[in-house]
């Protein structure tokens, strides 16, 4: 694990680099710039499900939607300025986390990554059946004039910076902690896991509920930005497509994975769109060639294969054994002969 | 020349080795026993020699025909075929698909389905029943008898008596002169060391992934075998 | 007796879920890998039965099925060798999950590139609408020969794999991949002609029911959702219990339908949700 003072440090200047931007960049790049971090934030705890926990799931855009959605009718039906909202998004997302969890962790695998999937469905045709949340057409953000548009950029920008490094040194934290390793334990093994005294549901349902609440809010700010939300946005499956290329493609189960596939993915639609004038939808396949491609050759991502060719360890969780692990299957060897 | 021969074998998982500098051979019509405490490297020796484990080092020739690296599907067509451990018998296959699995390899020979049901009456009470609705001697019955039907020149078993009862190893054993009357080589991975020096000709001890003793069956002193086994 | 006759015309609408479903169903009983493409391979099956029947106007539409189901079996198993196998073999369950969903993404966006979005659907004239009566009953053709086909299809795949030598070695391998290459199996290949096989079943299935409503690349993650239901409410490795299961979800889907015209898939994914929470027993998690 990197040092205190380096950890330090690298926090100090992502801070200054958050704060100052908005008064450097101009608002197209602020946009992005919020886009980025936004998305990063999303991949991140789709990692946190899939890379620590072993849940793959196709769903998540449900969360992402309910956050959205909260906070645009809890705004609405204040008639409070949105951002002193916020909280509702995570805390909405978790709630139907923790609740869907019960008939969802019964499954395993490909069966819990479909059901996912089918239970956004459902909640995505009742959001478009419902007058409330504004049917098929969605909803403007009906207080968006006790917004500052002044500052509304900046301060979009600032809450996803703020969003994004909380997640992170957030998640740091988590990793390096005991629950961390349980977690890790359960990914691998979870039988195993639990013969060592690991309580593997509870591990997974505290990761499970704590992506729902960071894609709720990085759902709500996302939308906000838009001051308007639609169902067919909201719902639209490929939220978790993108968290999954970003995870699959940067390296699953790492913090610094994320990081790098959210450059890449930027990258390759800013090249793709721009100077090559390509469509959205050629985007997507190469994207989708890119992750394949990664699955086959690099399954754990491409930050592994990097890290090992550099030799550098930015945000690595991994404990080393006290011993080398050599010695010690010496000795379990020669404990089981004869 | 030997029908098997094997040359400084080394066998891997991973980045641990489990066999080292392993020669080991078997004359036609032989029957070889293989001892050893567990995890000292029998059944990956077996494994390797049938090609199940690829990660593997050093020389191999079957009836003349270097199988150092030939993938396990080759190598059944020669005749080199294993009985593998805990039976693993086809679960959705009923005791003759089972059997006519191991015919697959359409090897010229005298096997046949009847000749297998003769050499285990049990089993052909049992032909159309499931392997999850059989005994585990009948179960190993199917599975000596599934190696049977590819007319093997050289039978490799795998821990057959593991689990059973001894008036069933007893009744596979009967059966196993029949087989051995017809000219197949056998190697025989044991824990029951008194039946494997009982069958057969010659014996070789693993130790830790070693040989730590080879020679005659007969004539064996207790006291050598315990040595190489046990290593102390 | 409009209910009756929704409860029918489910029942019939059934037979073609149950149908979608069975191509998933024998890949994932074989390999354990849940293709997520398949809907998008039927999809696009149904791409080229739509641009074949453009190209040769004078060809009856649905004989356009037996080219299409030939192309939907090699590119099965082309699939299967160049992409699936693989992951087939990785100890990691989230790796052809993954992998398979990255394929279907790039299915749908080249399919949308290259076709466009536009609707279509595959028009074979009087047939669509033809109907017989039966004691006051309005049933559909279209709807009863797709029942019969589907029915008719999953008797031939029972029977091949029970009674011929392929069966026998795709359900060797499916039960043990190492053991089976002892018998001179190569389990590789095996995949590979059980994914043509999925996938050709897949492209009747996408067919068919272009036939009956229409379709855009989008509409993949319809039939895959349809298809897993079906496998899932059956019960694993039941080809039987998938027909049962695409019949109830037919039912329900109509049913739904009648009360609430613009629901979509809606009561279909209630019922699958509802027996999530009633019967987990058939639905827990999948063999080691």
């Amino acid at each position: 694990m990197p040092s205190r003072i380096t950890l330090a440090i690298w926090s100090v200047i992502l801070i200054a680099a958050v704060a100052g931007a908005p008064f450097v960049l101009n608002e197209g790049f602020l946009r992005l710039g919020t886009e980025c971090m936004l998305l990063l934030t999303m991949a991140q705890m789709w990692n946190l499900l899939a890379g620590y926990a072993g849940l793959v799931s196709f769903g998540h855009q449900v969360f992402i939607a309910f956050g959205a959605y909260a906070l645009f009718l809890t705004s609405g039906w204040l008639e409070i300025n949105p951002v002193w909202v916020l909280p509702v998004a995570p805390l909405v997302a978790a709630a139907v986390a923790a609740i869907i969890a019960f008939p969802l962790f019964r499954l395993r695998d490909a069966y819990f990554s479909i059901a996912m999937w089918v239970f956004a469905e459902i909640i995505s045709a009742f959001t478009m059946k419902s007058q409330l949340a504004g049917g098929t057409s969605g909803l403007p953000l009906s207080t968006s004039r006790l917004i500052d548009f002044d500052w509304f950029e900046p301060i979009m920008f600032w809450l996803a910076g703020i969003l994004t490094i909380g997640t992170i040194a957030g998640l740091y934290k988590l990793m390096t902690s005991s629950f961390g390793l349980g977690l890790m334990s359960v990914r691998d093994n979870d039988l195993a896991a639990m013969s060592v005294g690991v309580d593997v549901r509870h591990n997974r349902f505290v990761a499970f509920v704590l992506s729902a609440a960071g894609c709720g809010v990085a759902g709500a700010l996302s939308f906000l930005g838009n001051l308007y939300i639609a169902p067919l946005a909201a719902f639209d499956v490929n939220w978790s497509v993108y968290m999954m290329f970003i995870v699959i493609i940067g390296g699953i189960g790492t913090l610094e994975g994320p990081i790098l596939g959210v450059i890449i993915f930027f990258g390759l639609r800013e090249t793709m769109t721009g100077p090559l004038g390509l469509s959205g939808g050629w985007y997507l396949v190469g994207l989708g060639v890119l992750a394949v491609t990664v699955m086959m050759v690099a399954p754990r991502g491409i930050w592994p294969v990097l890290r090992d060719r550099i030799g550098v360890r930015l945000l690595d969780v991994h404990r080393t054994s006290p011993r080398p692990v050599a010695t010690v299957l010496q000795k379990v060897s020669e404990g089981t002969a004869g | 020349m030997a029908l098997l021969d094997v040359n400084g074998l080394q066998i891997f998982y991973g980045d641990l080795q489990a066999v080292f500098d392993m020669n080991f051979t078997v004359a036609d019509g032989e029957t070889v026993a293989l001892v050893g405490a567990n995890g000292a490297g029998k059944s990956t020796f077996l494994k390797a020699l049938v090609g199940l484990n690829e990660e593997r080092s050093g020389r191999m020739h079957f009836d003349g025909i270097d199988i150092s690296h030939m993938p396990a599907e080759q190598v059944s067509r020669l005749g080199l075929i294993m009985v593998p451990e805990g039976r693993l018998l086809f679960d959705s296959l009923t005791v003759e698909e089972n059997l006519l699995m191991g015919s697959l390899n359409r090897r010229s020979g005298s096997c046949t389905l009847q000749r297998v049901f003769d050499l285990f009456p049990m089993l052909g009470e049992r032909r159309r029943m499931y392997p999850g609705q059989l005994s585990g001697g009948q179960q190993q019955m199917a599975a000596i008898g599934r190696a049977l039907m590819s007319n093997p020149r050289l039978l490799l078993c795998d821990e057959i008596s593991l689990g059973l009862a001894p008036v069933v190893v007893e009744q596979i054993y009967r059966s196993f002169a029949n087989i051995r009357s017809e000219g197949t080589a056998v190697v025989l991975v044991e824990q029951d060391v008194k039946r494997a020096l009982a069958t057969s000709e010659r014996i070789y001890c693993l130790l830790k992934g070693r040989v730590s003793l080879t020679g005659p069956a007969q004539g064996l002193q207790p006291e050598q075998l315990t040595h190489a086994y046990f290593g102390n | 007796m409009i209910w009756l006759e929704t409860l029918i015309n489910g029942a019939l609408l059934g037979g073609l879920y149950a149908l979608l479903g069975l191509g998933l169903a024998l890949v994932f009983g074989v390999m354990r890998v849940v293709n997520i493409a398949h809907g998008e391979f039927m999809v696009l099956s149904a791409f080229c039965a739509v641009l074949l029947a453009n190209l040769f106007p004078s060809v009856p539409p649905l004989l356009m099925l037996i080219p299409v189901i030939a192309v939907s079996f090699a590119v099965g198993w082309i699939y299967q060798a160049a992409i699936v196998n693989r992951v087939v073999k990785s100890p990691d369950p989230l790796a052809p999950l993954v992998l398979t969903f990255g394929v279907s993404v790039v299915l749908r966006n080249v399919m949308v590139e290259v076709f466009g979005a536009d609707v279509r659907s595959l028009q074979i004239g009087e047939l669509s609408r033809a109907h017989i009566e039966i004691s006051g009953l309005n049933i559909g053709i279209m709807p009863l020969l797709t029942l019969a086909l589907a029915a008719l299809l999953f008797v031939a795949l029972q029977f091949i794999l029970r009674h011929t030598e392929f069966g026998r070695i795709v359900r060797a391998t499916a039960d043990r991949r190492d053991i089976v290459r002892l018998s001179g199996v190569r389990p590789d290949r095996v995949y590979n002609y059980v994914m043509g096989l999925s996938l050709a079943l897949g492209a009747i299935g996408g067919v068919l029911l272009a036939v009956r409503s229409s379709f855009t690349p989008f509409s993949g993650a319809e039939r895959l959702l349809i298809a897993f239901e079906v496998v899932v409410l059956g019960g694993l490795g039941s080809f039987w219990g998938a027909l049962l299961g695409g019949i109830a979800l037919g039912m329900a889907q109509l049913i739904g339908l009648k009360i609430d015209p613009n629901a979509g898939l809606l009561y279909a994914h209630l019922l699958f949700f509802c027996m999530l929470l009633i019967r987990p027993s058939g639905l827990v998690s999948s063999k080691a």
